[in-house]
């Protein structure tokens, strides 16, 4: 694996038990490692999308994408890798700030539009939404304080308008 | 689930049992036999199958118990490639149901329509541990092409119908439904009608079959054909799972091209045809590989360029412009990229090509005498010498009584290759074989499910020793159910191919192949089983005349021949090769040279 370029993978999918199993199953038989994977309905309560976030050759996730549009469960695959899209994660990060340092972390977190969520005597919670590039440009400059905890959400994503069709060729 | 139409089922409104609604869906969708074992979780239905014969008689549903289930499953499988109708196993949970793991698992790879029905234990014990409990849903979901979890009763019916229908639709596959006892006991009322809706894969499939050729990628198609001088057809199974056998015939000799098919192609055209070459591959006939180096234009169709076919993808028909049909999109440009393809059904394809070309006249004069004679001095060969019998002889003789009309079943290595390049083929749906899983001990259940689905046919499992041990229970279930299967066991005591890569890849080191001390007789089995005609041939002399009789007896009949543990299975392009590097074995007329070296692609014909 040369090539790992880092893909965004929107997949539609029947609300049903089980989808999830066959749609990580089909990743993990190759011996990939999903870097992130988000579920949840959409406005159709019967549809889920699963957004998955995956490093690894172009090639051959482009076969997996397309094994994917095999399945049964499976509505519809789009690579957003191609497009332009929106992606955003959640992430949650407790640092480790005395009295004197808090004020600090708090700018830093407002210089990334990021909010305090929590406070206590020796520590801040910090939220910060964002694309990739700015979660982790916000984690890298509140590494030094000492982060005790860190949890992401995994990304979601979004094509931007006009959507342009990059469904699978048939 | 999808709005029933309520008044079109006879039964419609009566009162049933799960198993009994089971039953009656599976007889709807023209089940006339069950492969199967019973046990605690799948009694009720098993209930169901025995009152359901005795109040249906004229309908009734043959139940055929195996050894093991891995065969009631492997004799489903043959039971649908024999017949093109869907196979079914109904076993119990747990054990009973992880032996279909291996069965299932084939079917995918080989694209098998099947239906196995698991008991599952009670919904509210699932996930306890419960006695003979397995994760079905979790295990069948990586191998299966679907695989459904009956947690409603209310979509029971829905469920099962939906699920013959994800078997026989697109590229067919294997479905198992998870079927837990208080669901098989539950009651309700019968609907007669209605199915699951499968949003997405409906949509695909309407799109597929929706997929015309447009006429500018017609005109291409044709551009490309014309300008070829050196055009091949290579033909996998989809054309059989398509019923395209017409068509593809039709269209070789329409537009005067050669076939070579893959294993699991076998049969798609008629073997002896002249535009056939046969089998291509790794065991593929030599001329065939010969042809498909030379070509300069492939047409693949229902195939998939898998690894025993283009073991180095670059070096496979690589002076050929390629045009793929196939009806999974995901196969097109997998191996190999195609500068033409249409992802449809191949039989719809093929009629379409055919009418389109109705003006033209194409003819590769140069190309076809060049086959016929690539054919003739590459023909298949072996030896003739030796005082021990070649498993090559044998499958030959046999061949001049069937003369390509009989259901051969296999199970996987020498004898399976010899079986596919010695026989005659004349129809598809002939040669039944483990093709892409390799699953030794195929070839005896399978023959069972080919004989109970066409039992005015010829069967004869052509197996080895062994293949042959691996689901040797079902040798009894051949006389249990007194079918006329004819199980003919190659034995060179060993595992012969293991054996010839041990010879060319490792030295000839044997490790754990050599069955030369192993003790059984299977002839004295066979006929512990019940075997009328059991039969063993050491010496040539009594070849013809046993091989005639056993072929001719009445009822099931073994013939064990002991074969020439020397006689490899030739030609071979070794994994990862090209076919350049061909190894034609000592019989048979390899080439030197290339043709085509010297000679530009516009004055090669």
């Amino acid at each position: 694996m040369d090539q790992m370029k880092k893909h965004t993978i929107s997949v539609l999918v029947e609300n049903h038990f089980g989808v999830l199993a066959r749609v990580s199953g089909l990743f993990s038989a190759r011996g990939y490692n999903i870097s992130s994977l988000c579920v949840g309905e959409t406005m159709d309560p019967t549809i889920s999308r699963m957004t998955v976030v995956i490093r690894g050759d172009d090639n051959i996730l482009f076969q997996m994408m397309q094994q994917l549009n095999k399945l049964v469960d499976v509505i519809e695959v789009t690579d957003l890798t191609a497009s332009s899209f929106i992606e955003r994660e959640l992430v949650l990060v407790k640092v480790s700030v005395d009295k004197a340092l808090r004020a600090e972390v708090v700018e830093i977190a407002s210089i990334f539009r990021a909010n305090v969520v929590d406070v206590g005597p020796d520590s801040l919670t910090i939220e910060v939404i964002g694309a990739e590039g700015k979660v982790g440009a916000c984690v890298d400059m509140l590494r030094p304080y000492g982060i005790r905890e860190l949890v992401r959400t995994g990304e979601i994503a979004i094509e931007r308008a006009p959507k342009r069709d990059c469904s699978l060729p048939v | 689930m999808a709005k029933a139409d309520v008044a079109n089922h006879l039964r419609a409104g009566e009162t049933m049992t799960g198993a009994e609604m089971a039953i009656q869906i599976l007889s709807d969708e023209g089940v006339d036999a069950i492969f199967g074992y019973s046990g605690g979780a799948i009694l009720p239905t098993y209930d169901a199958v025995f009152r359901w014969n005795e109040v249906y008689p004229d309908k009734e549903i043959k139940l055929l118990v195996p050894a093991n289930e891995q065969g009631a499953a492997f004799m489903a499988a043959g039971y649908s490639r024999a017949t093109g109708r869907v196979g079914v196993a109904l076993v119990t949970s747990g054990p009973g149901a992880t032996n279909t793991v291996t069965p299932v698992r084939d079917a995918m790879a080989d694209s098998v329509p099947m239906i196995v029905i698991c008991g599952q234990v009670p919904r509210a014990a699932v996930g306890t541990d419960a006695f003979q409990e397995a994760p079905v849903f979790n295990v069948m979901c990586s191998c299966a092409k679907h695989v459904f979890l009956v947690k409603n009763p209310d979509e029971l019916e829905a469920t099962i119908r939906t699920a013959f229908y994800i078997a026989r639709s697109g590229r067919p596959g294997p479905v198992v439904i998870d079927f837990p006892k208080d669901v098989q006991n539950w009651e309700g009322e019968f609907v007669g009608a209605g199915m699951l809706e499968l949003k997405g894969y409906q949509a695909r499939l309407d799109r597929m079959e929706q997929a015309t050729l447009p006429d500018k990628k017609i005109a291409t198609f044709f551009d490309m054909l014309k300008v070829a001088k050196r055009p091949l057809i290579y033909a996998g199974g989809g054309i059989i799972n398509s019923n395209a056998s017409e068509e593809l015939t039709a269209f070789a000799k329409k537009y005067q091209v050669p076939v070579v098919t893959t294993l699991m192609g076998i049969g798609a055209i008629d073997t002896t045809d002249p535009l056939c070459l046969h089998m291509l591959g790794m065991h593929g006939t030599a001329y065939a590989n010969y042809a498909v180096d030379d070509c300069d234009f492939l047409i693949a169709i229902g195939a998939r360029f898998d690894d025993r076919v283009a073991g180095k993808a670059d070096a496979f028909a690589a002076r050929a412009k390629i045009a793929h049909i196939d009806i999974d999109a995901a196969e097109i440009g997998k191996v190999k990229a195609a500068d033409w393809h249409h992802v449809g059904d191949a039989a719809v394809a093929l009629r379409t090509l055919i009418d389109a070309g109705s003006d033209e006249v194409i003819t590769h004069q140069a190309w076809l005498d060049y086959v016929q004679e690539l054919k003739e001095k590459h023909r298949m060969a072996y030896n003739l010498e030796s005082d021990i019998i070649q498993p090559q002889e044998v499958l030959a003789l046999i061949n001049e009584i069937t003369k390509g009309d009989a259901i051969i079943t296999t199970g996987v290595g020498q004898h399976q290759m010899f079986a596919a390049q010695y026989f005659d083929f004349k129809a598809p749906r002939t040669l039944l074989t483990s093709g892409s899983m390799g699953t030794m001990g195929y070839g005896l259940p399978a023959a069972v499910g080919a004989q109970v689905g066409c039992p005015d046919k010829l069967v004869i499992d052509v197996d080895g020793d062994g293949s042959i041990r691996m689901n040797i229970g079902e040798m009894e279930t051949c006389t249990n159910y007194d079918l006329p299967v004819k199980v003919l066991l190659l034995n060179n005591q060993g595992d012969g191919m293991v054996v010839q890569w041990q010879t060319l890849y490792f030295g000839s080191r044997f490790s754990g192949t050599d069955k030369t001390l192993h003790q059984k007789d299977f002839v004295a089995a066979a006929k512990a089983d019940g075997f009328k005609f059991s039969e063993r041939v050491t010496d040539r002399g009594d070849l013809k005349k046993v091989v005639e009789a056993f072929i001719a007896a009445d009822g099931p009949a073994f013939l064990e021949v002991m074969t020439d543990a020397q006689a490899f299975v030739y030609p071979m392009v070794g994994p990862g090769l090209s076919y350049k590097e061909m190894l034609t074995g000592p019989h048979i007329n390899g080439r030197e040279a290339d043709p085509f070296a010297e000679l530009d692609a516009a004055d090669a014909f």
